[in-house]
């Protein structure tokens, strides 16, 4: 009689499996994170990884499914799972395909503010040493336009690049007009504390889609405490700037990054509360880097990583309440994270990625016309350290530039990918090299990641939200949406 | 695995394994992995691994700190072990990733 045949008759043989490449971390004394190749992550007990290791799984049983469904095992004769792997992990680093889309131009070193924690140890005077001109200028553009990335984004440093916004028009206006024998798309960011914003400005960013970040570090005391200038007005022109630039420009033209100092730590419902008072659309908390006046005002060691993350985790929870109540408000680190942990996206953000962002990712035209690899380079060499000068507009061509020994060598010694304990790592995926960062903190771009702060921060931000979404449905679905 | 566990002079932390049946270069993973908690000094004697663990925070000490590297070790010798199962099949992966799909596009 023609029937059904039993469902035993549909299991494949377990005998027939293989285990995948697969990281784990420990989480506590029976629990262990565990991730493949392109970072799907799954919480299992120290039984269950054991089992999982030694292929002791069946149809059935739970475990075997959620191996399955995370690419941890496969079956041996069948290589869909390796493609399937193979595909994901080239689409996550495809950014490489289309390098260096970012290119800043530090058009002064002058400020008119004298923060404390200043990265780029801004100066006060000298107009002609410290200001970009018009013909270091014009063989930026060039170099900026061979990167072989169709849409360049020209973002403008400083100091405090309205200094200088003469050659900023002259360099936006020039760039549109070489970019169209090139075929290439062009994105101009200004980023400003505001405080010299004029109409003139508002005018040319407007007819031009001039695009501002600007910083903004809280409440008015706070900020005007860790941003001071003559008048003690920094925090009142900002929100001010802020405000212009959403009516004459548009309320997505203008964003705003505030950096954690130690008068910071206690202070970050009072911060996010800030960012919505001013209308903006999410927040960056944002560590401290270890640069400039930053390390010669001893600002960056006034705290650890671990305050840093308590400081996160306690803004991420005000932050995840309010979208409760029905407004969208992401935090921004969090956001980039759970993009890399829930999707195969190819983000390049230039810090978090490795192969490593510098050159790769972005290229700093100093005001003199010293090429660096990152911006963060430029601060170091501020600080007498030329390490990762990659040469000068003058004498360099983009390829040069790229393939100098001392970007090549710097991207090949700090891959994730071989490093020790990174190579392991379950994190990895989501995770990258920072090599100015670990030469500037250990005097080796690798870095000892035990010893790194960068490497705590990303393992705890990386664990939390890994934790929210596994365990904390109402918070998961917000975090999913910041993803999307 | 067969370990045995003194504590020296105070306050380092003496480990060992017998060497017939413990990995060096698991031992090695793991005292790369507590360079934030403890140094680690790895001696061969008597068939042994002899890990002796110099504290260089006062987070962990004693017990705590043993337990701790000892669940390293453990950690380190799975990895090893899947590591010695799946790395061949990760050389494909990425040779798939890079190469032959690489040549499509």
């Amino acid at each position: 009689m023609a029937g059904f045949a039993s469902p035993d008759a549909f299991c494949p043989e377990t005998s027939a499996l293989q285990l995948l490449p697969i990281r784990f971390e420990r989480l506590d004394a029976d629990r262990f994170l565990v991730g493949n190749m392109v970072g799907d992550l799954a919480e299992m007990t120290a039984a269950e990884l054991d089992r999982l290791c030694t292929l002791d799984i069946a149809p059935g049983d739970g475990l075997y499914e959620r191996a399955f469904e995370k690419l941890f095992i496969g079956a041996v004769d069948e290589r869909a799972q390796q493609q399937l792997l193979a595909l994901r992990l080239r689409s996550r680093l495809s950014f490489l395909r289309a390098a260096t889309p970012l290119h800043l131009f530090v058009v002064t070193l002058r400020c008119e503010h004298t923060c404390p924690y200043c990265q780029v140890s801004r100066q006060s005077k000298d107009r002609v040493r410290y200001d970009m001109d018009q013909a270091t200028a014009s063989k930026a553009i060039d170099i900026a336009l061979c990167a072989p990335a169709p849409l360049i984004k020209i973002e403008f440093q400083g100091g405090e690049p309205l200094l200088n916004f003469d050659l900023i028009r002259w360099i936006v206006v020039t760039a549109k007009q070489r970019a169209v024998r090139r075929g290439k798309q062009l994105q101009f960011v200004i980023a400003t504390n505001l405080a010299l914003l004029t109409d003139e400005v508002l005018d040319f960013c407007a007819e031009h889609d001039v695009l501002f970040s600007t910083s903004l570090d809280g409440p008015r005391d706070l900020h005007n405490r860790n941003r001071p200038r003559r008048g003690q007005n920094s925090y009142e022109l900002a929100v001010a700037g802020i405000a212009r630039i959403k009516e004459r420009l548009g309320a997505d033209r203008v964003g705003a990054l505030m950096t954690t100092t130690e008068a910071s730590l206690g202070r970050v419902e009072e911060i996010v509360d800030e960012y919505l008072r001013q209308g903006l659309d999410g927040i960056f908390l944002r560590p401290l880097s270890p640069y400039g006046f930053a390390m010669t005002t001893k600002q960056f060691h006034k705290y650890c990583g671990q305050d840093w993350l308590r400081f996160w985790k306690q803004g991420l929870r005000y932050i995840l309440d309010i979208n409760k109540s029905g407004r969208r408000f992401p935090e921004f680190y969090s956001t980039l994270m759970l993009r890399r942990m829930l999707s195969d996206e190819p983000i390049g953000y230039v810090d978090l990625r490795s192969p490593a962002g510098i050159g790769l990712g972005a290229l700093v035209y100093n005001y003199d016309g010293t090429v660096y690899a990152s911006d963060e380079a430029r601060m170091l060499a501020e600080m007498g350290d030329r390490s990762f000068a990659l040469g000068n507009v003058d004498e360099h061509s983009y390829r040069d530039l790229v393939l100098s020994d001392t970007l090549v060598s710097a991207v090949a010694d700090s891959l994730t990918q071989t490093a020790p304990q990174c190579s392991s790592c379950v994190f990895e995926p989501h995770c990258g090299a920072d090599p100015v960062y670990h030469h500037a903190t250990q005097n080796d771009v690798l870095g000892i990641k035990p010893l790194s702060e960068f490497c705590l921060r990303q393992k705890g931000v990386l664990t939390h939200l890994f934790e929210l979404l596994e365990h904390s449905p109402e918070d998961a679905a917000i975090l999913r949406s910041w993803a999307s | 695995m067969t370990m045995n566990s003194t504590q020296a002079s105070p306050p380092d932390i003496v480990v060992d394994f017998s060497a017939s049946t413990q990995s060096l270069g698991a031992l090695r993973e793991a005292a790369y992995r507590v360079i934030g908690q403890a140094a680690c000094h790895i001696d061969e004697a008597d068939g042994r691994y002899v890990c002796r663990l110099s504290p260089s925070q006062p987070r962990l000490h004693g017990e705590e700190l043993r337990s701790h590297f000892l669940n390293l070790v453990t950690d380190e010798n799975l990895r090893e072990k899947v590591s010695g199962e799946t790395d061949r099949l990760r050389d494909v992966i990425v040779a798939l990733a890079f190469g032959s799909l690489a040549q499509e596009q």
